[in-house]
């Protein structure tokens, strides 16, 4: 094949092999950036509905209900002993309320909540060191969600069995606030920047 | 004692040197605190744990001998912990060859550390381990009947392919500082950090603290005439030491030529 | 416009290109590597513990006698970690290697998780669920049903101790049942109990101030492998340690094997096998012929010590002339196979040393020693005056506690209380016993008891496992038609039992913990419900009152509720201490002034036990009477058996009748354990006599049975002696236990006391050959 023959051949076919390579970046950049999430991530829903807002309004601090033990050690998501104190009864009409009461209030059982931040048994995190300690606000790294009406749909990671909460929302892995991710390398940033220690046993057990 | 930061030559801030000190004429051989390491440090037991070069036993008592003959022959028991060694400045023998960074040596303790979800099972730390003090996981942990019932969330359980050791109960080295984080405190007082191993001991021969604070008991007593440490000589630098007033029970812990002075 | 191959290539290309720039492969590596961290579900889950609030509650372990307070770690409602608790008068914070590992007793295997009623033969493991209900009706008809053929003498009870509201429930149903068969597990707070009885006269345990004493000649009592209570003697121990560096402490143990305690003791005397009385007997040969013993206490405060005249005006030997004549250092070592210069030297330490203290009870005190043996050494401590002193030995009487209502007992009852005892004890042949449970297979085997039993219920002991001649009891609680085990646990006896009626466990359940052995305050342990119970269990004591109440005409000595209020009600004022402090101790305690120490009718401490005489024992010889070496005459003639078995107890095999976790046998070396093969110790002297080497198979061979062993090369054992570990080779409970080596009772005979009648059998004639 002689060199004139081949270069005419080419520069007539390229502008619409160029078309495929256009629809194989497009097509994989979809599948990328919004199939593959959906399958990723199974959706769950908590087992009741739930207004952090109302709550907050009503009790005045997370810590009313996510509080510190006399150890230092920190309670985390309310037991339904918490829950009883108030809503013995119910206090309304709403049908998650009677929920509450009927399935797991009245036969004594605990609401198996879907813990969004929920990290892998081999970290170690102590709420003492960054709350009591480091003065850290809840919202640096749980976000708004004190101000939030409904509880979240919580997507689970059917590869890991983590929160979504975990990596982000942002599939990217982009964040735009401090408590957009809950990453070791999040984690680590902020220890960077405060010169905090960073040996593995500060936050692995 | 105020608090001290010590600049070491590393440049790494040098908070608490924590050690321990085992008397050996104390220690009894009993074995209590192998298995209260295991029952905090949830690990676990097979049907057979005969193979001692497979069974775990992050605290594991050894028995010497002064190799004589009926009746001068004496025995002597050394409970062998991780010695943390801090080699010099940190380069402890299993964390200079890691290649995963799952083991650290932490300059606010002095304590190195395994993180089992980072190691991927090569076994080179093993081998540089001069202790024996790792031990791989050759299977899955198996808990029998409501064992599971009995593990602590303070310990992550281990899965199989990956190394693990005792971390000087760092578990309770967090604890004790959540505990006084809720007090207001930034120190940690001497028996608020005590590990499994020292707590259960009946019969005290295992004394555990912050080598750096002569307030601590260790502190004097790693002083003694009679301290010593194991393989001293390799300049691991570890953090256990070991009392005995039987010169040739100090003379085990090392190697040493036939004709050789020890200490 | 077609594809074509071009076009496909582009198109790959494009999407290759896209997918790198999408999270797609990043995200999956992220998310698989960190699957891999656990292979989450392959093939396992690695268990994941819950976190919860953290609950410590305090309690005292039963697994042994030793009364440790404990103090439980708490996730919610799951246990997770046993620790010694802090200031508690016994262990102050430490913790024995059984105690930490109880957790396994909780929630480990072989647990028994309801009455069960057996469905096949005997031992075929069997089982047909019962309802509690339906269970105690059955037991209660069939007991109530020999009662009225007149045989309510015939139902025993095998218990493992026989002190504390539980044992006294069992005592009391029997009472009012009407038979006075309660049977306690030997050990040689027997033989103590018996010898204080005589020689001081008080119902009392030998209480050793360990803490206080400053020269330690233990006659192979393993002081630091589980003897007494053992936290509390480890502590003892260190602080010995302490002393002895400045010179001012000494540790001698007088042992055939180099044990721990031996190798932590300042001197081993390695003596032959059995021979221990003799050697203090040639003690107190040197001290009284040097006239080292302290003349004030000897003159004043004894008896026996010089010859004596009785009523009849017959002069009766004493002490002095006794040991002057028969045990001088030159027999004395040609018994004991020490020197006689060891023997001076030793004799002169002990009796000039600061606060001496001569400890008997070999290895962990589990068998009784003879009556004589005891009193023999326990003479030392008369000798140097160390009755009731620092330091000393002392007759620790119990905690008084609330006595229970008279037992409401009718005709059938007081019919059955009559009859004799069946293992004898009580009866002319050995008078001044009060149980002896090994008695029962030799009467039993040759049909010579009084007559045959016809029911046993057995609690917190078992047995099949831990007793001498492991063959021949099991072949005479077979041939009793009734069993009733109360066992937690499916252990060896549980399984030859016809109904299990399964009890709490040490952290279910309230009890009372008694002053456990030697030591030197009383005291008594609550132990509490640490966690709700696991399994379909009852407490024992509520068993046992429910059986009360329902086997006809006794119904009325079991008034009580429930265990809980009976409980309460006989610790009286001393409740809410119990409940508070998790332990009473009576910290008024101090031992009598010798004037008004001894409640015998000499009022003097009687080295001549008169009390023998009085209960029946007659004898021309006064040697009878007084402290004595006896051999032991163990069977077998020495040709076919040249060599002596010994045990080796160990603090990391629990070899009673709580069996031995697998934490602790993980942590059995493999000089002792490997595989499924036990080794026994042999000096390499005796090996390279019989031809073996280390880790040889050989069999081991006693007049009692044969069993195949390993050997294992030990310089700390005496020429002539093989040593063989204690608590392995269980046959019951779970894989994790059943099948590992071999249990040592079953090489091991039993060897009468001619007085006490308790069996005093420290080892066995042996023989050991090598297969090829």
């Amino acid at each position: 094949m002689s060199a004139q023959h081949e270069k005419k051949e080419s520069a007539a076919s390229s502008p619409i092999v160029i078309v495929f390579f256009i629809i194989g970046l497009a097509v994989s950049l979809f599948v990328g950036w919004s199939i593959f999430p959906k399958l990723l991530y199974s959706q769950k829903k908590q087992p009741i509905d739930f207004s952090h807002s109302i709550h907050l309004d009503a009790v005045g601090d997370c810590e009313s209900c996510h509080f510190f033990r006399e150890d230092g050690s920190f309670s985390g998501i309310p037991e339904l002993s918490n829950c009883v104190e108030c809503h013995e009864e119910a206090q309304g009409e709403d049908p998650e309320e009677i929920k509450l009461i009927e399935n797991y209030i009245e036969p004594n059982k605990e609401i198996p909540w879907l813990v969004y931040s929920r990290q892998p048994d081999c970290v170690f995190f102590s709420h003492a060191a960054h709350v009591k300690m480091g003065e850290l606000e809840c919202k640096t790294c749980h976000g708004m969600i004190g101000e939030s009406d409904h509880v979240e749909i919580y997507e689970e990671n059917r590869i890991t069995g983590y929160s979504r909460n975990i990596w982000g929302k942002s599939i990217g892995g982009f964040k735009s606030n401090t408590w957009d991710r809950m990453k070791m390398d999040d984690c680590a940033e902020c220890h960077e920047e405060h010169g905090t220690n960073q040996a593995c046993f500060v936050c692995h057990k | 004692m105020k608090e001290e930061h010590k600049e070491g030559a590393h440049g790494h801030k040098e908070k608490y040197k924590y050690g321990m000190v085992i008397d050996l004429d104390k220690c009894t051989g009993c074995g209590a605190c192998m298995v209260a390491c295991m029952t905090e440090n949830n690990v676990p037991f097979r049907k057979d744990e005969s193979n001692k070069l497979v069974s775990t036993a992050w605290m594991r008592v050894f028995k010497a001998t002064n190799g004589k003959s009926y009746p001068d022959i004496d025995v002597c028991y050394f409970p062998r912990p991780c010695m943390h060694c801090e080699g010099e400045h940190g380069h402890a023998p299993c964390v200079s060859v890691c290649p995963a960074t799952a083991t650290d040596y932490n300059y606010e303790t002095g304590i190195v550390s395994q993180i089992y979800t980072r190691c991927f099972g090569c076994r080179y730390c093993m081998a540089a381990c001069p202790y024996h003090a790792r031990y791989f996981n050759w299977w899955d942990p198996v808990w029998p009947d409501k064992m599971e019932k009995a593990l602590s969330p303070d310990v992550s359980p281990r899965m199989r392919g990956v190394v693990e050791k005792c971390s000087f109960c760092f578990h309770r080295f967090q604890r004790a500082r959540d505990h006084a984080y809720a007090e207001g405190r930034r120190e940690i007082r001497e028996d608020e950090y005590q590990t499994a191993c020292t707590q259960a001991c009946p019969a005290d021969a295992i004394i555990f603290g912050d080598l750096n604070n002569p307030e601590h008991k260790v502190y004097k007593l790693k002083k003694s005439p009679y301290a010593f440490r194991l393989l001293e000589r390799l300049g691991t630098n570890p953090k256990v030491y070991y009392l005995s007033t039987r010169s040739w029970v100090r003379r085990a812990g090392d190697n040493y030529l036939a004709g050789e002075r020890s200490k | 416009m077609s594809l074509g191959r071009r076009g496909f290539l582009q198109f790959c290309l494009g999407a290759g290109a896209g997918i790198t720039f999408s999270p797609l492969p990043w995200k999956l590596m992220d998310d698989i590597s960190i699957w891999s961290q656990t292979f989450r579900g392959i093939p396992i889950e690695v268990p994941v513990p819950p976190v919860g609030e953290v609950n410590i509650e305090k309690s005292v372990c039963t697994l042994c006698p030793g009364g440790c307070g404990i103090s439980v770690r708490k996730i919610k409602n799951r246990a997770v970690k046993i620790e010694g608790a802090e200031g508690h008068p016994i262990n102050d914070g430490g913790i024995c290697i059984l105690g930490v590992a109880g957790l396994y007793q909780l929630y480990g295997g072989a647990r028994v998780k309801g009455p069960l009623k057996r469905a096949g033969n005997r031992g075929e493991g069997k089982w047909e669920e019962i309802s509690w209900s339906a269970a105690i009706s059955e037991i209660s008809k069939k007991l109530s049903q020999i009662r009225r053929n007149g045989s309510a003498h015939t139902v025993a009870c095998i218990s493992g101790k026989d002190r504390g509201t539980v044992p006294q429930l069992f005592k009391r149903l029997l009472t009012a049942y009407g038979s006075p068969n309660f049977i306690s597990m030997p050990s040689s707070e027997d033989t103590e109990r018996l010898g204080l009885k005589l020689m001081q006269g008080e119902d009392a345990s030998v209480g050793y101030d360990l803490e206080n004493a400053r020269y330690i000649l233990s006659f192979g009592s393993g002081l630091i492998d589980g003897w007494g209570s053992p936290v509390r003697v480890f502590r003892a121990n260190s602080a010995w340690r302490e002393e002895a560096v400045k010179g001012l402490a000494k540790v001698v143990q007088i042992e055939p094997r180099l044990s721990n305690t031996a190798a932590k003791a300042d001197r081993w005397v390695p003596i032959a096998p059995g021979t221990e009385a003799a050697l203090a007997l040639g003690f107190a040969h040197v001290i009284i012929k040097e006239r080292r013993y302290n003349k004030n206490f000897v003159m004043n405060h004894c008896f026996g010590f010089e010859d004596w005249t009785d009523n009849s005006g017959k002069v009766h030997k004493g002490l002095k002339r006794m040991v002057l004549k028969d045990y001088s250092p030159d027999v004395v070592s040609e018994i004991t196979g020490i020197s006689v210069s060891k023997i001076v030297a030793l004799a002169r330490e002990f009796a000039r040393a600061k606060r001496p203290l001569a400890v008997c009870g070999r290895g962990k005190g589990s068998t009784p020693e003879g009556l004589q043996e005891f009193m023999a050494i326990y003479a030392l401590n008369t000798l140097v005056g160390n009755i009731n002193k620092t330091g000393g030995v002392r007759a620790l009487p119990e905690v008084r506690t609330t006595a229970w209502p008279g037992v409401a007992q009718d005709a059938i009852a007081k019919r059955g209380m009559n009859q004799p005892r069946f293992d004898r004890a009580g009866t002319k042949a050995f008078p001044v016993t009060e149980s002896l449970f090994n008695q029962l297979s030799g009467l039993m085997n040759t049909g010579k008891g009084a007559y045959t039993l016809s029911a046993l219920l057995v609690y917190g002991a078992n047995p099949y496992y831990t007793a001498h001649d492991k063959a021949a009891v099991a072949e005479a609680l077979d041939s009793i038609p009734f069993i009733v085990s109360f066992s937690s646990h499916m252990d060896e006896t549980a399984q030859h039992a016809d109904f299990i009626l399964p009890s709490h466990t040490n952290l279910e359940r309230y009890e009372d913990v008694p002053t456990p052995a030697g030591l030197n305050v009383p005291i008594i342990g609550l132990s509490r419900p640490v966690v709700d119970p696991e399994y379909d269990t009852k407490h024992v004591g509520d068993t046992v009152i429910a059986l009360g109440k329902s086997i006809d005409g006794i119904a009325d000595s079991f008034v009580w509720d429930d265990y809980e209020s009976l409980l309460k009600e006989t610790m009286g004022g001393k409740w809410d201490t119990l409940i508070g402090e998790g332990y009473w101790k009576d910290a008024g305690y101090s031992p009598a002034a010798w004037s008004s120490g001894f409640k015998t009718p000499s009022g003097k401490f009687e080295f001549f036990a008169t009390g023998l005489y009085r209960a029946g024992i007659r004898s021309h010889n006064d040697n009878d009477y007084l402290p004595r070496y006896k051999p032991v005459v163990l069977e077998g003639d020495p040709g076919s058996y040249p060599l002596v078995l010994i045990p080796i107890e160990s603090t990391r095999l629990a070899d009673g009748a709580v069996a031995n976790p697998p934490y602790l046998t993980k942590t059995v070396a493999d000089t002792v354990l490997k595989n499924n093969d036990i080794f026994v110790e042999v000096n390499p002297k005796t090996a390279a006599a019989y031809g073996l080497s280390e880790g040889a198979v050989a069999m081991l061979k006693t007049p009692t049975g044969e069993v195949k062993v390993r050997t294992h090369m030990y310089e700390g054992v005496r020429p002539g002696v093989v040593a063989i570990p204690t608590g392995l080779g269980h046959s019951a409970y779970d894989d994790y236990l059943s099948g590992k080596g071999v249990n040592a009772n079953e090489v091991i005979g039993t060897v009468e006391d001619p007085i006490s009648g308790l069996d005093i059998a420290w080892g066995s004639r042996a023989s050991l050959v090598g297969i090829i």
